[in-house]
């Protein structure tokens, strides 16, 4: 039983930590342009496609498909930023329609260029690790390795860089930001392309562990939101405990409920938290 | 010129035309109508985006049918049962969502985790809703007709005019409610709710209000629509149901009563003047959601009416 359970305990660390690459993608785009880009998901399944044609259509090695899917996802968030976000800046409700429209464009795209059969990527990484009566197979710690640290080089960025410290600025106040030098639209442009990227990161990862379907970016986005939410929007790490603790609430879920119902314990800790801390975990109540 | 003298027409529709295509597109577009408007209510007039508008449409399909299945009722007390029922549900989750202020983002989200929840539900409760596969019925609406009796409703007529009336009563409810003091109520919620509170409103009284009548209007749009295709399955708590309510109401637009009958009628009749798959049809959605915030944030009737002003 506590082998089940500390087994269930890595599995959603690891699966939040996927959560938490997309929640974090959320938190920058809400913090910097003032909307929820819902499209972060689409971008995240785009990414993972763009990864499966790349290695196993196109031949290319994986640790170099994944840098090119990201770099491609990144691109279109730029692209779709400077067409339509642009004209939706801090309009949350036109803001969120307009990601909802890029969603159903984005998936029947995807649907007519790789159909709805499920993709399976060859093994990237075989093999297990074996930790006491646990086992975790190397590509998921891998996986969670390399989240890891894009989340930690994220805040790093964002602490210790003047882009970084300009980006926090600008949450904080806009106006006084761009009277200290702050170059307002290539900030938001950087920070849509970088969250797509984000996304793409995760979807790009997600392939060498799970089949790829064009309804995976509906589930991730719903979590990388409950995530961001949950914590608090607005912070960095917070988003991150905000998945871990949404991936974490599913494993352990699922060993005493049915699995089927995977997907609610999310969306109840999230009611439960709105209600009680409506600010989020982390970040300061109002 | 009245606008209410435009549903005139409506009424001889039927006789002139033989074309059963047109009249099913029609009487989807009255159905699918009604669920237009009422979500505008919510949406348009009072300025929340309810993302539980689909689910309140399921949830009402389901209980109709399971209610007269199980009990043997008449399709009218079904639909009794299942405006009922959401309404009852409504007025829990309306109340968790205004009592503890949760606005726009939060308002959204939190409805689209009950909408997944009851959609969760629904898929998984397999002894009672057949899951996945949903159910195929053969029970139908009945009719009591001065000089024919009870009669079942079948047929294309039959149904066309059941749908009209049921439109034309939404329409004229809800700008009853729009145009008294409660949708001024709504409009002032709209505008800033934090003002309407100091100006001494009751915000949540009127939220919840805006928030349960919208839904009904969704159960009645529901019980109708799964006895037209006697068929109901998860399919009607689906994202893309929700996309399609946002787009027909602002492809209509949000200002007007009865101006998200036209995007319903836009979107019903489009794959059918252009014979598209469905991944076109998803596309054609995206695009026409994303071009009409972008170009046209009034929608149809909004230009509709600036074109008058300018001529």
């Amino acid at each position: 039983m506590l082998q089940l359970v500390v087994g269930q305990l890595l599995n959603g660390v690891i699966v939040g930590t996927l959560y938490a690459i997309i929640a974090l993608g959320v938190t920058l785009t809400f913090g910097i342009t003032g909307i929820v880009n819902f499209a972060l998901g689409a971008f995240m399944m785009l990414g993972a496609y763009i990864t499966w044609s790349l290695t196993d259509a196109a031949g290319i090695a994986y640790p170099l498909a994944v840098p090119l899917a990201v770099l491609c996802v990144a691109a279109l968030g730029l692209v779709v930023d400077q067409l339509l976000f642009r004209f939706t800046r801090n309009n949350l409700i036109n803001g969120l329609i307009v990601s909802i429209g890029l969603i159903s464009v984005i998936v029947a795209v995807v649907l007519m260029i790789w159909t709805t059969t499920p993709q399976n990527m060859h093994y990237v990484l075989p093999g297990i690790f074996r930790v006491g009566g646990v086992i975790v197979p190397k590509m998921k710690a891998v996986v969670f390795v390399v989240l890891l640290c894009v989340i930690l080089f994220t805040y790093a960025a964002l602490t210790r860089t003047w882009a970084g410290r300009a980006a926090y600025a600008y949450a904080q106040n806009p106006e006084a930001a761009a009277l200290m030098g702050v170059h307002t639209r290539v900030l938001q442009a950087g920070v849509a392309a970088y969250s797509a990227g984000l996304a793409g990161l995760g979807g790009a990862l997600y392939a060498s562990l799970y089949s790829i379907t064009p309804e995976i970016g509906s589930g991730y986005i719903l979590k990388g939101v409950e995530g961001a939410i949950l914590a608090g929007i607005g912070t960095v790490m917070g988003s991150f405990a905000g998945g871990i603790i949404i991936g974490v609430a599913e494993g352990i879920g699922s060993i005493f409920f049915p699995s089927a119902y995977n997907d609610a314990y999310g969306l109840v800790f999230l009611v439960l938290i709105l209600l009680f801390k409506p600010a989020g975990l982390f970040a300061p109540q109002r | 010129m009245k606008a209410w003298l435009l549903w005139i027409p409506l009424l001889v529709v039927p006789a002139v035309v033989h074309n059963n295509v047109v009249l099913t597109i029609l009487i989807f577009t009255f159905i699918l109508g009604i669920l237009a408007v009422s979500f505008n209510l919510i949406f348009g007039f009072t300025g929340q985006l309810s993302l539980f508008h689909a689910a309140a449409f399921g949830l009402s399909a389901y209980a109709t049918y399971l209610s007269m299945a199980h009990w043997a009722i008449s399709f009218w007390l079904g639909m009794l049962v299942g405006v009922a029922f959401v309404t009852l549900v409504s007025i829990v989750i309306g109340a968790i969502c205004f009592r503890f202020k949760l606005r726009e983002l939060y308002f959204a989200i939190v409805t689209l985790a009950f909408s997944e929840l009851a959609r969760l539900v629904i898929l998984n409760w397999t002894t009672f809703t057949n899951g996945s596969l949903g159910v195929n019925f053969t029970l139908t609406p009945t009719l009591w007709i001065p000089g024919r009796g009870v009669v079942a409703v079948e047929g294309t007529t039959m149904w066309y005019y059941l749908s009209l009336a049921a439109i034309v009563l939404a329409v004229f409810a809800y700008s009853r409610i729009v145009h008294s003091w409660m949708g001024r109520c709504f409009a002032s919620i709209r505008l800033n709710d934090e003002l309407a509170d100091t100006l001494g409103i009751n915000v949540f009284r009127y939220k919840l209000t805006a928030f349960v009548a919208a839904n009904a209007g969704a159960a009645v749009a529901g019980s109708l629509y799964a006895f037209y295709i006697s068929y109901i399955d998860p399919h009607y708590f689906s994202i893309d149901q929700s996309l399609a309510i946002i787009a027909m109401a602002l492809l209509g637009g949000r200002d007007y009563v009865a101006a998200p009958i036209v995007g319903a009628l836009v979107l019903t009749a489009l794959p059918h003047v252009i014979e598209v798959n469905a991944e076109a049809r998803l596309l054609v959605y995206g695009l026409i959601l994303i071009l009409t915030i972008l170009l046209m944030p009034h929608g149809i009737a909004g230009m509709v009416a600036r074109g008058r002003r300018v001529s």
